[in-house]
């Protein structure tokens, strides 16, 4: 037991390092929740600080003059909408180009993963004109059908990756049993790749949730506004009220994390079982 | 999976029929009006002042709608372009309207609003399409330029405003001797650098009787007076805050505010936010005096056309879109705009009531002197602001000297600028 | 696989379609007309006359924008390098050391991971404060443990802005590479390693020649997304630095110089600035299908 002591040691020197990378990730996070809690004075003259008497006047505040209500609801919609669209296609897609062999599969592949290089912001104009003559200005269907879009190259990326690694003989011992190809799909493939969905679909929640780019360019009426657009509005408005400015934040990230935290074993797994393979 | 489906589908479903359901306030035989602007802070204030309008236009209403600053651009450029856009637009001012005006998507007014003859050509020239000379909004504000100061650090510490460049120094090292910040300078969010330049350095280059020699094509950027005026601006940096290179617009307006720093050179659309965020500090503003070797012998106030409100061609109420625009030519609009927005009223015959404001204006007129790399430096890409304030900023950081700088600018100024006459 | 293949390629349309339909009309059509664009001269947003190659001159070839697109092009050159060194390494090292101590590994993967959720703007707006001369805990820190030298204007100094940008960047991203590395080290049967150490090798030697190669896929998926991300990087460098990327320009990379010249560069801003859309695309496309190439070379099967 002579390796007792150093090893005792080093595992508290890892502790040690995991704690104060936790600090450095978190740290800044902290300060705009605590910020959140302070008078806004205090924060103009002190911009970082511990709160001396906190308040929650900021949310109440935040909440009540920037209709976050309709703008959170909006943003759920939408990127519910977006993110479920995108997985299921996605998967759909990645399914045959992962397991069949057909001829043209390698230059549809390359087809789809090619977009992981084109920066969709880059053809803003073509988009806009484009919603234009199809009605979809002003639509929060175009903005989901765009979000869903673009995050197809992504999703088909990660989702191929997973299902290359899948055992094929429950696929083919169904398929000699005559189980049609949708229904294989659907009571096979799908439950199988859960794991994988997780992680396309955690993934592609922070961009769309966070995007105010395009509603800014794409939506006109405000009660159609995401909450990113609604806070840059609102931090137009308020701009020298950073205590509400930062509560409209946190207010804005709150549920992103949330879904994070709850959706972060099936993430790990889908890695594990995806790239990891 | 299913039931995914059917959701997508009801949902596209629903999406269509909203679509093309008839827009709102059509049915009551009343016309909207839908005006766009990036002023998202006074969205409340300017549907106040069109209340005035609506009152006297029975029929019309008018709604202001703002969007964010950086982002208007493109946003205007697709509305103005598309169906869904705006009837009037608040516009930006010299050469950041030419695309707007090239698209074809403005009316011209120079007819359609007669008042526009009363505003000084100075003005106009904000609104004006550089290819057909045609004015294409009505202006509606003017900003100026000042040293913004703490009239409360100041007392304390025995400064007073300043008659002389000698005087501004002096008071500066008086306030570091005090550990007061001196001035408050943005240098990180680098589009200050022209305006600080400004302030400090226009008596230096000689101002307006510089800008007419310029267009005429008689003196360059590379003349040793507008070297100089670049070497003076940098010159009162060892009176900015420490580290100042790594200090961006909101820490500078922080030090400010937090009564660190007595001073901020700026234009006076800072006031209402400072009043808002510090209510106790009593503001004063001053224009900075000629500094040594100056061109000219007393102070001038720096200011320009913040912009102006055009009609779009595509609105379809053409006539009550005009009907406003010519509104906004008025007095009644102007001093409206003037005591509500508290900002300088571009239309001729009004007058700011905020003191502070009054005394801008008031210099402003008296010495007027012009921002040059937007009135006149702002049509060729790219503009000669962006060009300044990238070789400034070289200066001021200590890796590029003033003599440079000004080469740059000249050069880049020289592939597209052709001097009058 | 035993069914005929014209019967296939209808399940193939089947199940490709919906996601190529949708992707074409929605990215791939708007891009190709942004390339189509960049061959015409503009006025505001009318086109004008077809311009041929003129905009691609200009861009490239025309004062001052040839020089800004170089020193753009290197800046993103150093981003990525910047990256690949301080997040991936990281990222590798905190995913080793959460792969042998798994407890509470996933509670430090979700802290970890918690910034990826906040937008690229609200980071460059935290990190601008964070880093200020004026205000920031980073130099008052320094300070209150006496490394006054060390204090500096960070995002203010040009010969250190652009490594900050990095680091801050790589603070938020760094979930990205630490999941898929722990991912890939979880994949890795043990005994592999174990039997190298017996065999002598120490831990650290172990490593590098035994798991090391064997999560080469991982590297490559993650260099390959660095790489993108790295030279479409747009969001934070803009708030942490304005549309000009700070004093001196000390941080321009070319989505700020597309910024630029799409919002601020005069009348034909339409085809000078597709037609640098078009030249960062060819680059970040050719080569990342270098990078490819070359990592899926090394590749270790197993």
């Amino acid at each position: 037991m002579v390796s007792t002591a150093p090893r005792i040691g080093r595992a508290v020197g890892v502790q040690v390092l995991l704690w104060a990378y936790a600090g450095v990730a978190f740290g800044p996070l902290l300060l705009v929740l605590l910020g959140s809690l302070r008078g806004n004075r205090e924060i103009m003259r002190e911009p970082l600080g511990l709160p001396t008497s906190p308040t929650f006047e900021n949310f109440g505040r935040a909440w009540a003059n920037a209709s976050l209500s309709t703008y959170l609801l909006n943003s759920v919609v939408i990127t519910v909408a977006a993110v479920t669209l995108c997985t299921v296609i996605s998967l759909m897609a990645a399914y045959p180009l992962a397991r069949w062999r057909f001829t043209g599969r390698a230059l549809l592949a390359a087809y789809f993963l090619s977009g992981l290089m084109l920066p969709i912001k880059l053809g803003v104009l073509p988009i806009f004109y484009m919603f234009q003559s199809m009605g979809l200005v002003d639509s929060r269907i175009g903005l989901t059908l765009l979000y869903a879009a673009g995050g197809i190259p992504f999703s088909v990326f990660i989702l191929m990756a997973f299902l290359r690694g899948l055992p094929t003989d429950i696929e083919e011992a169904a398929r000699i049993d005559g189980v049609g190809e949708l229904r294989l799909f659907r009571s096979i493939v799908t439950p199988l790749s859960r794991p994988a969905i997780a992680t396309v679909a955690v993934f592609q929640l922070a961009p769309t949730w966070n995007d105010f780019f395009f509603p800014l360019i794409l939506l006109r009426s405000s009660e159609k506004y995401t909450i990113p657009v609604g806070l840059s509005r609102f931090f137009g408005e308020f701009s020298t009220d950073r205590g509400a400015l930062y509560a409209g934040l946190v207010l804005a990230v709150l549920p992103l994390v949330v879904v994070f935290v709850m959706a972060s074993r099936q993430v790990v797994a889908g890695l594990t079982a995806g790239i990891g393979r | 999976m299913r039931r995914f489906i059917a959701g997508v589908l009801s949902m596209v479903i629903a999406g269509g029929v909203a679509a093309c359901s008839p827009g709102a306030g059509a049915a009551d035989g009343d016309v909207k009006l839908s005006v766009w602007g990036w002023r998202t802070e006074d969205v409340t204030v300017y549907n106040k002042i069109f209340e005035k309008f609506e009152g006297t236009h029975p029929g019309i209403d008018v709604e202001y709608r703002a969007y964010k600053n950086t982002e208007y651009n493109t946003i205007l450029q697709t509305g103005l372009s598309g169906d869904s856009g705006p009837d009037l637009a608040q516009l930006r001012a010299y050469g950041e309207l030419q695309p707007a005006i090239a698209s074809g998507g403005l009316l011209a007014l120079d007819a359609a609003v007669p008042r526009l003859a009363s505003f000084p050509a100075a003005t106009l020239d904000g609104a004006r399409g550089r290819a057909d000379g045609k004015i294409y909004g009505v202006p509606f504000a003017i900003q100026t330029m000042h040293v913004v100061y703490n009239k409360k650090l100041f007392a304390d510490n025995g400064v007073a405003p300043p008659q002389t460049w000698q005087q501004m120094l002096d008071g500066a090292a008086t306030l570091q001797r005090k550990k007061i910040i001196p001035f408050a300078v943005n240098v990180r969010d680098d589009w200050m650098i022209p305006i600080e330049h400004e302030i400090f350095g226009a008596t230096r280059y000689g101002g307006a009787a510089f800008e007419k020699r310029v267009l005429a094509g008689e003196a360059k950027f590379t003349d040793p007076d507008y070297v100089a005026s670049i070497e003076t601006y940098a010159g009162t940096s060892k009176y900015w805050q420490p580290q100042f290179s790594g200090v961006g617009y909101e820490d500078a307006k922080a030090l400010f505010v937090s009564g660190k720093a007595a001073m901020f050179p700026g234009g006076v659309w800072e006031l209402a936010g400072f009043r808002k965020s510090a209510p106790d500090i009593e503001l004063g503003i001053f224009s900075v005096p000629p500094s040594p070797g100056a061109v000219l012998d007393k102070a001038v106030t720096p200011g320009f056309v913040d912009g102006s409100f055009g009609v779009a061609t595509r609105t379809r109420s053409k006539d009550e879109a005009v009907e406003l625009a010519r509104w906004m030519a008025t007095p009644e609009f102007g001093q409206a705009f003037s005591d509500q927005l508290i900002q300088i009223s571009a239309v001729p015959g009004t007058a700011p009531t905020d003191p502070l404001l009054k005394q801008a204006f008031d210099a402003y007129t008296a010495n007027p002197s012009p921002y040059l790399m937007y009135a006149d430096f702002s049509y060729g890409t790219p503009p000669g602001a962006e060009v300044l304030r990238t070789n400034v900023s070289a200066v001021l950081l200590g890796t590029g000297n003033a003599t440079d700088a000004a080469k740059e600018l000249q050069r880049s100024v020289d592939t597209w600028f052709k001097p009058r006459g | 696989m035993a069914f005929r293949s014209g019967r296939r390629l209808g399940w193939v349309a089947f199940f490709c379609g919906p996601a190529a339909v949708l992707y074409t009309v929605f990215v791939v059509v708007p891009l190709a007309t942004a390339l189509w664009y960049s061959f015409y001269g503009w006025q505001g947003t009318t086109r004008g006359a077809p311009a041929g190659m003129a905009n691609y001159a200009a861009v490239l070839g025309d004062y001052p924008y040839q020089e800004q697109v170089l020193k753009a092009f290197w800046h993103n050159v150093v981003f990525f390098a910047g990256t690949m060194l301080v997040q991936n390494t990281v990222g590798l090292g905190l995913a080793v050391l959460l792969h042998r101590n798994p407890r509470g590994k996933r509670m430090f993967q979700t802290l970890y991971s918690l910034p990826y959720l906040i937008s690229p703007l609200v980071v460059g707006y935290l990190w601008s404060m964070m880093l200020s001369p004026a205000f920031g805990p980073v130099n008052a820190g320094l300070q209150a443990v006496g490394l006054d030298g060390l204090t500096r204007p960070w995002l203010g100094d040009p010969a250190i802005a652009l490594p900050v940008v990095v680091l801050v960047n790589a603070w938020q991203w760094i979930g990205c590479p630490m999941l898929i590395f722990g991912a890939a080290l979880a994949a890795v049967p043990a005994e592999m390693e174990e039997a190298a150490v017996i065999d002598g090798a120490s831990a650290w030697k172990a490593f590098w020649q035994v798991r090391f190669p064997l999560i080469m896929p991982a590297v490559g998926a993650v260099t390959l997304l660095t790489f993108v991300g790295c030279f479409n990087v747009f969001d934070l460098v803009f708030a942490l630095g304005g549309s000009s990327g700070g004093p001196g320009q000390s941080m321009d990379v070319l989505g700020l110089l597309f910024y630029r010249i799409a919002f601020q560069g005069g009348v034909n801003a339409i085809g000078l600035s597709s037609a640098l859309a078009m030249v960062m695309f060819v680059v970040v496309f050719g080569v990342a299908l270098v990078v490819d190439r070359s990592l899926r070379r090394r590749e270790v099967p197993w």
